[in-house]
């Protein structure tokens, strides 16, 4: 909470897979505790945006810096907690082994990791369905499960891909209340969406479209720059000028 | 039934395999692959077992065996002294020798009886039944010859056979035995484990691991530690299995025979990892099993004697894990080789340098999986 450095800081980031551009030149400074989203259709560059902030894309150009260190840096990535878009979790496992494996992968003892998935458990409500099978979990179980899994060993850097996908809106709006108290405590959480209302809980957002950063502002500023009421039209409003 | 409906399914199968082009690759060319080497395993281009001829006979006899014997086309007979035969046998440059005693063409004239002495390698049956077979030929021919022009009786051949390892007690199992620890162990934790890598690949799970602090090396050998304790136990299982339950001969010492076993499995299990980074789907990774797993059968001389393969095909059954992992499985439980015995020690090296080298390539194919 104190500290004054951007928990992400990301400048020229360019990425290419054959013929397509995922990234293009994108440059984003997010700091300490906040909550930043990122907005953009389907294949605009997202899912790039985010893997490379954990290491898992390898740029053509530019810099990534995470948490003060510059990667590749795996030794940052203990702080660092990411939900990938599809729930990756082992499906012959039960749900509390899922997230304990992941708090030993994050170097958690035995008795802490133990704590640690009760509780990432309890946030997502699944501590009821902590003995079954994640094979027999529903689709939005498996989301649930999955975040917790990014989260159990408390990471100051939480980079979630399309976090609510098939979760109902009532947990939906549980989970981001609590995001908001993460974020309050000080942890720096990196969401993306193409669901405009939860945009509208983040602190500031960024427009993403054919791998470029449109832009950045709150959601008032981007309606404000865009000259509409609703963030959706301002979406489409700033994309069409720019591309 | 509807025929636009069927005819859709029908369609929809050809196209997809127009996108899957590895897998008409394996339809159309494996076949070709394996039989084209049936054809140079068993048929024409094969080579012969090769045997020692040492002639001491006094009389006519021995020189018209050894004749007729160079023109056999079952073995490739090379006329030596018997110190050379000894030592080509015991350096297993030949599959045998045979000895022409200094009375073959007396005992053949008095008794009616030929009494050469055969002395067989004794380790790979394939190559004992061609030596009898042409000695058979040859002498009946020669005999035939001369009971012709001297006349009399046409004398019986009566071999003694002596074996440099095993010997007539051994049966077909007791010589399989161990090719089959190595090959059952290997194939069952191969198709294991590139099955478990390759869900790890497709349910996301490798990216996650590959975004925590966890390093490439930490993935592999973690595999290795859990598939290990599993392989470790199956080992003990199959080796105690065959010894003692099914009485498999077995001249050497049970703990090398569970090490090889072991290191077989290591190789297996980071061939596995290897070769999961070219399958996308659990579909792709089971075609893996005739690539890599039915040459292994064929080529690492469990059934077809290296020795007498091709040239260029005993370079590539050089090039395979499982050749020196089934000799070093029989150079213990056929002829009771110790670890200090040069050419099991060579078969462990050669496993270990395997194991080592996937190990490695293990490790770096999980770095390209990072794009």
């Amino acid at each position: 909470m104190t500290d004054q450095r951007p928990a992400v800081s990301v400048e020229g980031l360019t990425k290419t897979f054959g013929p397509i551009r995922a990234l293009d030149g994108v440059s984003l400074t997010v700091g300490a505790g906040e909550i930043y989203g990122l907005l953009g259709p389907n294949g605009a560059g997202k899912t790039t945006l985010i893997r490379s902030l954990v290491g898992l894309v390898t740029a053509d150009a530019g810099t990534v810096t995470v948490l003060g260190r510059r990667l590749p840096d795996r030794a940052i990535l203990a702080d660092v907690g990411y939900m990938p878009q599809a729930p990756a979790l082992y499906a012959d496992l039960t749900a509390e082994e899922n997230v304990r494996f992941f708090a030993s992968v994050h170097e958690l003892d035995r008795h802490r990791g133990a704590r640690s998935a009760a509780d990432a458990l309890a946030l997502v409500d699944l501590t009821s369905r902590r003995g079954s099978v994640v094979a027999t979990l529903s689709g939005g179980m498996r989301q649930r499960l999955s975040l917790a899994c990014a989260l159990v060993h408390r990471p100051r850097l939480l980079l979630l891909d399309e976090p609510t996908v098939g979760v109902d809106p009532q947990l939906r709006t549980e989970l981001w209340q609590r995001f908001a108290t993460m974020s309050d405590e000080g942890t720096t959480i990196i969401v993306s969406s193409h669901v405009m209302d939860e945009a509208e809980r983040c602190g500031r957002l960024g427009l993403v479209r054919y791998g470029r950063m449109l832009a950045e502002g709150t959601s008032t500023e981007l309606r404000r720059l865009a000259g509409v009421e609703r963030l959706e039209d301002a979406f489409l409003v700033l994309s069409e000028g720019r591309s | 039934m509807n025929l636009r409906r069927t005819g859709a399914i029908s369609l929809r199968i050809l196209q997809q395999f127009r996108h899957d082009r590895r897998t008409l690759m394996l339809l159309f060319g494996v076949p070709i692959i394996l039989l084209g080497l049936f054809y140079f395993l068993t048929g024409a281009g094969s080579g012969l077992p090769a045997v020692d001829v040492v002639n001491q006979d006094h009389g006519p006899m021995g020189a018209i065996v050894v004749a007729d014997l160079s023109r056999s086309s079952e073995i490739t007979v090379t006329e030596t002294t018997a110190t050379r035969a000894e030592s080509d046998l015991s350096a297993d440059t030949v599959a045998a020798f045979v000895v022409l005693p200094p009375d073959l063409s007396a005992r053949a004239l008095s008794d009616a009886v030929i009494a050469p002495t055969v002395h067989l390698e004794g380790t790979q049956p394939a190559l004992t039944q061609p030596v009898l077979l042409a000695l058979d030929q040859s002498v009946t021919r020669a005999s035939t010859s001369l009971a012709a022009t001297e006349g009399v009786r046409v004398p019986v051949l009566e071999p003694t056979l002596d074996y440099l390892h095993g010997g007539p007690g051994l049966d077909t199992l007791d010589y399989f035995g161990g090719a089959f620890i190595g090959l059952v162990v290997f194939l069952l934790v191969f198709v294991v484990s590139i099955i478990a890598f390759l869900r790890e690949r497709s349910q996301g799970t490798l990216e996650r691991l590959m975004a925590s602090p966890l390093g490439r090396a930490d993935i592999v050998v973690g595999y290795i530690g859990g598939f290990m304790v599993v392989a470790a136990l199956q080992a003990v299982e199959v080796v105690v299995f065959t010894l003692y339950a099914l009485h498999v001969h077995n001249q050497g010492n049970v703990a090398l025979i569970v090490l090889l076993t072991l290191l077989m499995t290591l190789v297996a299990v980071n061939l596995a990892i290897f070769l999961s980074m070219f399958a996308t789907t659990e579909f792709q990774a089971v075609q893996f099993i005739p690539l890599t797993i039915v040459p292994q059968v064929l080529l690492s001389g469990i059934i077809f004697p290296i020795t007498t393969e091709p040239g260029w095909l005993q370079v590539v059954s050089r090039l395979l894990p499982l050749t020196y992992g089934v000799d070093g499985l029989r150079d213990v439980m056929l002829k009771g080789d110790a670890i200090t015995s040069g050419p099991l020690l060579i078969d462990l090296a050669v496993v270990v340098a395997f194991a080592l080298a996937l190990i490695g390539a293990a490790t770096a194919t999980l770095r390209s999986n990072a794009s």
